[in-house]
């Protein structure tokens, strides 16, 4: 099953983009067909909320198509330029509504809250992220972990990360790059 | 693996870097070999990332809806949007715009107007010299004003016989800044500038000299900072009131300086504004 996107040829990614951005549909169909699963549930974990997800989806589509020009290989991956238009979309979203994504908590605040609001089938949600992540993240020492997910789940820069965390940017730098390495190297790690 | 590459690595990938870190970090991608290994390796550890959250399909009917809405854009629209992309994705996207920016002067040579309200100055290790950039013809829109900065900026850079200042050619460093009040970006030149010592970056201020205010507008790559062109932007928040814009290089301890003002030594312009 080829849902990991690194699974999927970079090379033909990057060809899908430049067919779309001389308007090929279907180029542009086939680039929909192998993200939009991954980057909606991106989008879950960042707005945590599946209609708003939907359409911060859908724009974010829609500056693909129209942004796949500007697209260059040189500098990232395919999935990477598309994860950087979601995630500015959804923090965008979230900031004109002057809310933080959700992961601005960290996870054990994130927990409390969704089973304090009631909100029982966002509860179950944020739960089932949680317990996932815990077993995606098992292995990365706890303060590498807690800067990668504020760095990739949220809005927040380096400094703001730093004072939430109470630690020098210097320090929170070499966490994100712990934790995202170490993550890199938990899930080599052959599965159960 | 250098550390601090995979440091820089990692925040390029998760999208922590402010706009100039990030357009130096594209500019070295392109010589760099560590450098774009190691983005590789942490985009392939992002790409593990998302693939490891719960798995979650969109509505069936979502794919529609796009497409209906990519049906109502025009095709203007579309040209539009990417140059839009251009100016939000900074000098990565100048970078890889160069071609159709060159092309678009090359098609309308005789439209392409002497850009307005852009300030140039020129810069060597003593002086700035200041030099306004004639306007007959304003840009039709933020993305048009973009194009044009760029568009300049890289001519300079390709032909510094074309420069309104002449540089000094002496041995110390010299460079310039191509700034439009505007849209408050531009591009910092620099050449020969020497290595910065162990701990030191080069950080770029622009100076109001109707308020005397400073504001740090970008520090230029910790390494290879001795020659480039970079693209930069100051933040918006105060509205610059001076007619006479200036700008200094200086060499500060790390990538931030304290609350946002120069203490380190000039390494080109002039402080003393």
């Amino acid at each position: 099953m080829a849902t990991a996107p690194e699974s999927i040829s970079v090379h033909e990614e990057a060809d899908l983009l430049s067919r779309i951005a001389q308007g090929d549909r279907d180029a542009f169909r086939d680039l929909y067909a192998r993200y939009s699963a991954p980057l909606f549930s991106l989008a879950i974990r960042l707005v945590g909320n599946f209609g708003e997800s939907e359409e911060l989806l859908q724009d974010a589509f829609v500056k693909i198509w129209r942004n796949a020009g500007s697209f260059d290989s040189r500098k990232s991956r395919p999935f990477t330029w598309a994860v950087t238009i979601l995630r500015r979309t959804c923090i965008d979203h979230l900031r004109k509504r002057n809310v933080r994504p959700t992961s601005a908590q960290l996870p054990e605040d994130l927990l409390a809250d969704a089973s304090a609001s009631g909100d029982i089938r966002r509860s179950a949600e944020v739960h089932d992220d949680s317990e996932r992540l815990k077993g995606a993240l098992e292995g990365i020492a706890p303060n590498p972990r807690k800067a990668l997910e504020l760095a990739l789940f949220s809005g927040m820069t380096q400094s703001e990360i730093a004072r939430r965390l109470e630690q020098p940017v210097g320090t929170i730098k070499s966490w994100i790059r712990r934790g995202l390495l170490g993550l890199r190297e938990t899930l080599n790690q052959p599965t159960p | 693996m250098n550390p601090e590459t995979e440091e820089l690595a990692c925040l390029y990938v998760l999208d922590q870097l402010g706009e100039a870190e990030r357009a130096s970090v594209e500019a070295r991608l392109e010589h760099d070999d560590a450098l774009a290994s190691a983005v590789r390796t942490a985009e392939l550890a992002l790409a593990r990332q998302v693939a490891s959250l719960p798995r979650h399909e969109p509505s069936p009917e979502l794919a529609a809806r796009i497409e209906d809405e990519i049906d109502r854009l025009s095709p203007s629209g579309r040209s539009h949007s990417l140059l839009g992309a251009i100016a939000r994705w900074g000098i990565a996207a100048a970078i890889a715009a160069s071609v159709g920016t060159l092309a678009y002067m090359n098609l309308r040579p005789k439209q392409v107007a002497p850009l307005p309200h852009l300030v140039f100055v020129g810069l060597d290790s003593a002086n700035s010299t200041l030099a306004e950039l004639p306007a007959s013809q304003e840009p039709k829109d933020a993305d048009a004003s973009f194009i044009q900065l760029a568009s300049l900026a890289e001519r300079y850079w390709k032909r510094p016989e074309d420069l309104p200042v002449k540089l000094a050619t002496g041995s110390g460093g010299s460079g310039y800044a191509l700034f439009d009040e505007a849209s408050n970006q531009g591009y910092i030149a620099i050449r020969r500038l020497p290595v910065p010592e162990e701990g030191k970056r080069y950080h770029l201020w622009l100076v109001d000299t109707a308020t005397g205010q400073v504001r740090e507008a970008g520090v230029l790559p910790a390494a290879d900072s001795n020659k480039g062109l970079y693209f930069f932007s100051v933040s918006p928040e105060t509205p610059i009131r001076s007619g006479r814009l200036d700008f200094f290089v200086t060499a500060e301890d790390g990538a931030q300086a304290q609350d946002a003002q120069p203490r380190g030594k000039v390494v080109l312009g002039d402080r003393r504004i």
